[in-house]
C-alpha cells in the first residue's frame, strides 16, 4: 500500500457509520451498519465493510489515523483518538458545505443544534438527550403505528392537505394520541404532517438556544425525512440546505477529516 | 494525573452516609449534631460548645418516591432528596435543623419536616436579601436569637467566650482547607477537582475537629506529589448545590482539571477565615456571612457574584467556566442567563449544564464537556 488512508467511525445508538478519506481528502468509501449491542462490534463491522471498498487498503488496521465519534466513541479502543460527535458533525458539514453556519443533527436517540464558525469549529451547541421525543426513535415508533417504513411515512406526510396538531413532548403520549386520531378516521397524511411539525417545533426550540444563522442544514439519519425538512423550513422560515453527501454519515466524515488533519 | 491517595479513601467512606462514623463517634461522646442546608448559616455558630454542624446531603439518592407525595415534581431534586432521606430515617441522629428561606423550595422542606416529623428543634434563620447597615443589624439579631434558642433548648454554652473559641476552631479548619485549595493555582496542581471536593464535602458532613487530622495527613501527602501534567484545559465550576464529587470526576475524565469552584459547598469564597475583632460575635458572624456568601437569592448583588467569578478565573488561570444548575432551581436558573452573557462578554467560554441533584446520564455529560473543551480549541 503506497497511499495513505484516514478513517472516521461514528458509533451511534441506531447505526454505525464509517468513512474513509484518501490523502487528497477524497471520500473513497463509506458504510452504514445497524448497531449491535457492543459498540466495538458495530465499529468493526462498519470499518471492515468500508475498508473492503478500498482494495489497496487491506483492512482498517492499515488506516494511517482513525478517529472515533458518536455515543460509543470510547469503546472504539483501536482508534487513535476520539472526538465528540458535536465537533465531528460541525467539521463534516463544513467539509461538505463551508457556507453552512447552523446544523440540526437528529440522531437515533438525541437531537443537537450546533452553530459553527468560518473554519468549521463549534461556536455553541444545545442538546436534547433526556428523552426520545423528536429523535429517530420517535419517528420509528410513529411510522410503526402507520404500518410503514420511514420513507413511506415521510412520503405520506408530504401528501397532507392540512396539519393535525400532535404533541411531541413525550413519545409514549404521542403514540397514544396518534392511535386515537387514526381511530377517529382523521386522514393519515394530515396526522403524519402533524408529527413532522411537532418535531420541527422541538428543533426550533433547540435552535433558538444557539441562534439561527443561515445557511441551515440537517444531519443524521432523520435528514432523509423530506416531510420533516419541509416542516422545519416552514417553522424556522429559512430553507434547509441539503448536503451533497448522505447526511447520515456526516459525523463519520467529520471524524475522517479530523483524522486526515492529524497527519 | 494525580496518584490515588490512601487518605482519599477515608473521605470517600465518610461521604457514603450523612451519619458517618465520625458523626456517630461525636454523638456517642455527647455532642449534638445540627443539620443545615445553606451557606448563610454560619458554621462557626453551630460549632459552639457541644454543638456541631452537618451540611445536609443525600449521597447515593436513588429516588424520591416518598418525598414526591409531599413535594411537587417542580421542586428541585436536592430539596426532594433531603425530604426523602429524612422520611427514610437517614438523618435520625440529627438533634436539630436550621434552615434559611433561601428559596420557596427550602421553605416547603421546612414546612414538610415540621408537618411530618415535628422535630424538637427546627429553626428558620430569616436572612435578609440585601446587604446594608440595617440588614446587618437584622442579621446580627437573627443570629443572636438562634444562639439563644440553641442555648435554651440544648443547654449549649453560647457565651461570647464560647463563640470566639468556635470561630477560632473554624479558622483553624478553614485555613487548612484553603491552603490545599491554593495549591490548585499551580500550573500543575497536585490535586484534581474531584479529590478536592471530596475533602470539602467530607469536612462539611463531619465534625471539623475529628476530620481535621485526616485533612492534615492528606495535605502532607499531596505536597509530595508531582502535579497533574498534560491536562487539556483548566476549568472553573460554578453553580448551586453540588455535593457529589463523582460529577466532577466525570467532567475531569475528559482530560481537563477543575481548578476552581464557586458553589454552595465550594471554597471560593466560602472558606475564608473570620476576622475576629472586638465586635460582638454575632455582628462578626453576620458580616462574615454576608461577605463570603454569593447567592442569587440576594438582590442588587449580581456584579459582585460576576466579578468574583471573573477574578477567580484569572487567579486560577482557568480556560473556561462550567455553569451547573439543578433543574427547577429558580434562583440559579434566572441568574444563569445574564451570567452566561456577561462571562462571554468578558472573553470567558461558558458551558451551561442542567442536571439533577444526583449524577445521571454520564455519557451525555461527557459528550457536552468534551465538545466544550474541543470548542475552546483544546
Amino acid at each position: 500500500m503506497t497511499k495513505k488512508y484516514f478513517g472516521g467511525c461514528d458509533v451511534g445508538s441506531t447505526t454505525g457509520k464509517a468513512v474513509i478519506l484518501d490523502e487528497n481528502g477524497n471520500m473513497v468509501a463509506s458504510m452504514i451498519v445497524p448497531s449491535e449491542i457492543d459498540p466495538e462490534v458495530t465499529s468493526i463491522q462498519a470499518l471492515e465493510k468500508a475498508c473492503a471498498q478500498v482494495p489497496d487498503l487491506g483492512g482498517y488496521k492499515n488506516l494511517a489515523y482513525l478517529v472515533g465519534t458518536g455515543y460509543g466513541r470510547n469503546e472504539v479502543a483501536f482508534a487513535n483518538e476520539n472526538i465528540s460527535e458535536i465537533s465531528c458533525h460541525a467539521m463534516g458539514t463544513f467539509f461538505c458545505s463551508p457556507t453552512i453556519k447552523t446544523i440540526v443533527d437528529i440522531g437515533g436517540q438525541d437531537v443537537k443544534t450546533i452553530s459553527i464558525d468560518n473554519d468549521g469549529a463549534v461556536l455553541e451547541f444545545a442538546m436534547n438527550d433526556k428523552c426520545a421525543a423528536g429523535t429517530g426513535r420517535f419517528f420509528e415508533a410513529m411510522s410503526r403505528i402507520f404500518r410503514m417504513d420511514l420513507d413511506e411515512f415521510s412520503s405520506l406526510s408530504l401528501k397532507a392537505k392540512k396539519v393535525i396538531p400532535v404533541t411531541a413532548q413525550c413519545s409514549v403520549f404521542a403514540e397514544s394520541e396518534v392511535i386515537s386520531l387514526l381511530a377517529r378516521r382523521n386522514p393519515p397524511e394530515d396526522i403524519a404532517a402533524g408529527i413532522q411539525m411537532a418535531v420541527s417545533k422541538r428543533c426550533f426550540t433547540l435552535l433558538k438556544r444557539i441562534g439561527i444563522r443561515p445557511e441551515v442544514t440537517v444531519t443524521g439519519g432523520c435528514a432523509k425525512n423530506k416531510g420533516l425538512m419541509k416542516a422545519l423550513a416552514k417553522v424556522i422560515n429559512i430553507e434547509v440546505t441539503p448536503l451533497a453527501v448522505d447526511p447520515q454519515i456526516i459525523g463519520a466524515l467529520g471524524a475522517a477529516v479530523f483524522a486526515r488533519r492529524r497527519q | 494525573m494525580a496518584i490515588p491517595s490512601k487518605t482519599i479513601k477515608v473521605f470517600e467512606e465518610l461521604l457514603e452516609s450523612p451519619q458517618n462514623r465520625l458523626v456517630e463517634q461525636a454523638v456517642e461522646s455527647g455532642r449534638i449534631p445540627i443539620g443545615y442546608s445553606c451557606s448563610f448559616v454560619p458554621e462557626a455558630l453551630l460549632m459552639a460548645d457541644k454543638l456541631f454542624p452537618l451540611r445536609l446531603h443525600a449521597p447515593g439518592l436513588a429516588g424520591t418516591e416518598l418525598a414526591d407525595n409531599y413535594l411537587s415534581c417542580f421542586v428541585c431534586s436536592y430539596t426532594r432528596g433531603l425530604l426523602e432521606f429524612a422520611m427514610d430515617g437517614r438523618y435520625d441522629l440529627l438533634k436539630g435543623w436550621v434552615f434559611v428561606p433561601s428559596c420557596a423550595h427550602m421553605q416547603r422542606l421546612y414546612d414538610n419536616l415540621e408537618y411530618l416529623q415535628k422535630p424538637d428543634f427546627n429553626h428558620i434563620l430569616d436572612v435578609p436579601r440585601k446587604v446594608n447597615n440595617d440588614t446587618l443589624l437584622w442579621m446580627t439579631e437573627e443570629l443572636q436569637m438562634l444562639a439563644d434558642k440553641l442555648a435554651h433548648h440544648f443547654g449549649a454554652d453560647m457565651s461570647d467566650v464560647s463563640l470566639r473559641k468556635a470561630m477560632e476552631q473554624w479558622n483553624d479548619f478553614a485555613s487548612v482547607v484553603q491552603s490545599i485549595g491554593d495549591l490548585r493555582k499551580k500550573p500543575n496542581p497536585p490535586i484534581n477537582g474531584a479529590e478536592f471536593h471530596q475533602i470539602v464535602m467530607a469536612s462539611l458532613a463531619s465534625p471539623k475537629d475529628l476530620i481535621l487530622p485526616y485533612i492534615l495527613d492528606f495535605k502532607k501527602e499531596i505536597e509530595q506529589r508531582e502535579g497533574i501534567k498534560n491536562s487539556r484545559a483548566r476549568l472553573m465550576l460554578v453553580g448551586g448545590h453540588l455535593h457529589d464529587p463523582e460529577f466532577i470526576r466525570v467532567i475531569e475524565s475528559q482530560g481537563c482539571v477543575v481548578v476552581a469552584d464557586r458553589f454552595c459547598t465550594g471554597t471560593i469564597p466560602g472558606f475564608k477565615t473570620i476576622d475576629i475583632n472586638n465586635d460582638s460575635p454575632y455582628k462578626i458572624l453576620a458580616e462574615y456571612t454576608f461577605a463570603k456568601t454569593l447567592c442569587p437569592r440576594m438582590m442588587e448583588d449580581f456584579d459582585r457574584r460576576l466579578n468574583t467569578i471573573i477574578d477567580t478565573v484569572k487567579e486560577y488561570n482557568a480556560d473556561g467556566v462550567v455553569l451547573e444548575i439543578i433543574k427547577f432551581c429558580d434562583l440559579w436558573g434566572v441568574d444563569a442567563m445574564p451570567l452566561v452573557s456577561a462571562l462571554r462578554d468578558n472573553g470567558i467560554p461558558v458551558l451551561r449544564l442542567e442536571r439533577e441533584y444526583c449524577l445521571g446520564g454520564e455519557g451525555q455529560l461527557r459528550t457536552r464537556v468534551q465538545a466544550f473543551i474541543e470548542s475552546m480549541g483544546k
